[in-house]
């Protein structure tokens, strides 16, 4: 991947390389704290189902829920990151007429603004509504599979083990799950 | 002497149980409280448990008393209370159903007139009973048709699966 940017970079324009730096799979800091946030909140909840329906001591397994939480919330974030990642380029193609056709009504008054600045402008408007939806759209379908398996897991795979093997092994597979399934590119 | 002594004893034999078993209970008044099981998920059997008190008009207390519940003889117990008696059964869910069920008390006498049909093949009822108490026992409750966590899967599945539909969309090359 990195050499492929190198080489690219090279023989490409300034405007193909901000495009480029902006569709990296680097989340920008506010992107990341907003990923690893909903991620922690995500993975927090399994405690209370297993506090209040498993009937585990809060206390008791306050390290375990702990260890199990931020193992959880890295993996989940990661899988945020991913799948980000596969549908920018995606919805930047099928947004990419839409936000033109808006962006080039708002400029027509401006008879000032050169044809580069507006290919600029459009360029960068198309990659924050890309990089918004992608982002929005990830953490919604990761929470919403992250519970399927988490439910499905506690529930039916691993009913008959002991609560606290209960929370290790369906959190671990939840988020181990997400996260595998979040590399495909399919 | 000696044998107005023998007159004397043989007098004390006979009246003397008579005095002390012939107390059967004058116009009984029975106050009850009965329980019964009500949901089947994490109990294995009903229980009926019916807890009394009689009080007779001539006062005869602690009585050995039997019930006659759904067919079943069984004696009752005393509590430590005066006057507060206990019985109990447990069966199969299904052997006692919802209804309507009484519990016929029995006396020594009355017990041992009921041993003596019951071996003679011959109805119970003509046996009178000191008192009965009915009671009613609505059923057990075998708890909702679709469990919660059903429930919760299910609609996990749907929003995941509206998520998952949105995303095939996205990505489709078009």
């Amino acid at each position: 991947m990195s050499s492929k940017k190198d080489k690219a970079q090279k023989s490409l324009t300034k405007e193909e390389e901000l495009l480029l730096q902006d569709f990296s799979r680097n989340v920008s800091t506010k992107s990341s704290a907003l990923f690893y946030g909903n991620a922690l909140i995500v993975s927090a909840i399994p405690i209370w189902l297993f506090w209040r329906i498993h009937q585990m001591d809060l206390y008791q397994s306050g390290i375990l829920f702990a260890v199990g939480t931020l193992v959880s919330t890295y993996l989940v974030a990661f899988a945020y990151k991913n799948v980000k990642f596969v549908l920018k380029h995606k919805i930047a193609q099928k947004r990419e007429d839409a936000v033109t056709r808006e962006m080039t009504k708002k400029f027509s008054d401006d008879k000032k603004m050169t044809r580069k600045e507006r290919d600029e402008r459009i360029l960068w408007k198309k990659n924050e509504v890309a990089d918004y939806e992608a982002t929005t759209f990830s953490i919604f379908y990761n929470n919403a599979f992250y519970l399927v398996l988490l439910i499905l897991c506690s529930f039916y795979v691993l009913k008959n083990f002991s609560p606290m093997f209960n929370y290790l092994m369906s959190v671990g597979l939840a988020a181990g799950l997400l996260a595998l399934f979040s590399t495909s590119n399919k | 002497m000696e044998f107005a002594g023998k007159m004397i004893s043989l007098v004390v034999l006979l009246v003397v149980p008579f005095v002390v078993l012939g107390d059967s209970c004058l116009s009984p008044e029975v106050k009850a409280e009965t329980y019964t099981t009500t949901e089947a998920i994490v109990s294995t059997e009903t229980v009926f448990i019916v807890q009394f008190t009689l009080t007779c008009k001539n006062k005869v207390r602690d009585m050995n008393l039997y019930a006659d519940i759904n067919g079943r003889t069984l004696p009752v117990t005393k509590t430590d209370k005066p006057d507060l008696y206990q019985v109990s059964i447990s069966d199969d869910h299904k052997k006692l159903s919802s209804g309507k069920y009484e519990v016929r008390l029995y006396d020594e006498e009355g017990y041992s007139m009921l041993r003596k049909a019951q071996r003679s093949g011959e109805s119970v009822d003509s046996v009178k009973p000191v008192t009965s108490i009915t009671f009613n026992h609505p059923g057990v409750s075998k708890g909702p048709f679709v469990q919660s966590e059903f429930v919760a899967v299910v609609i996990a599945v749907l929003v995941w699966y509206f998520a998952y539909s949105t995303r095939s969309q996205l990505q489709s090359s078009n």
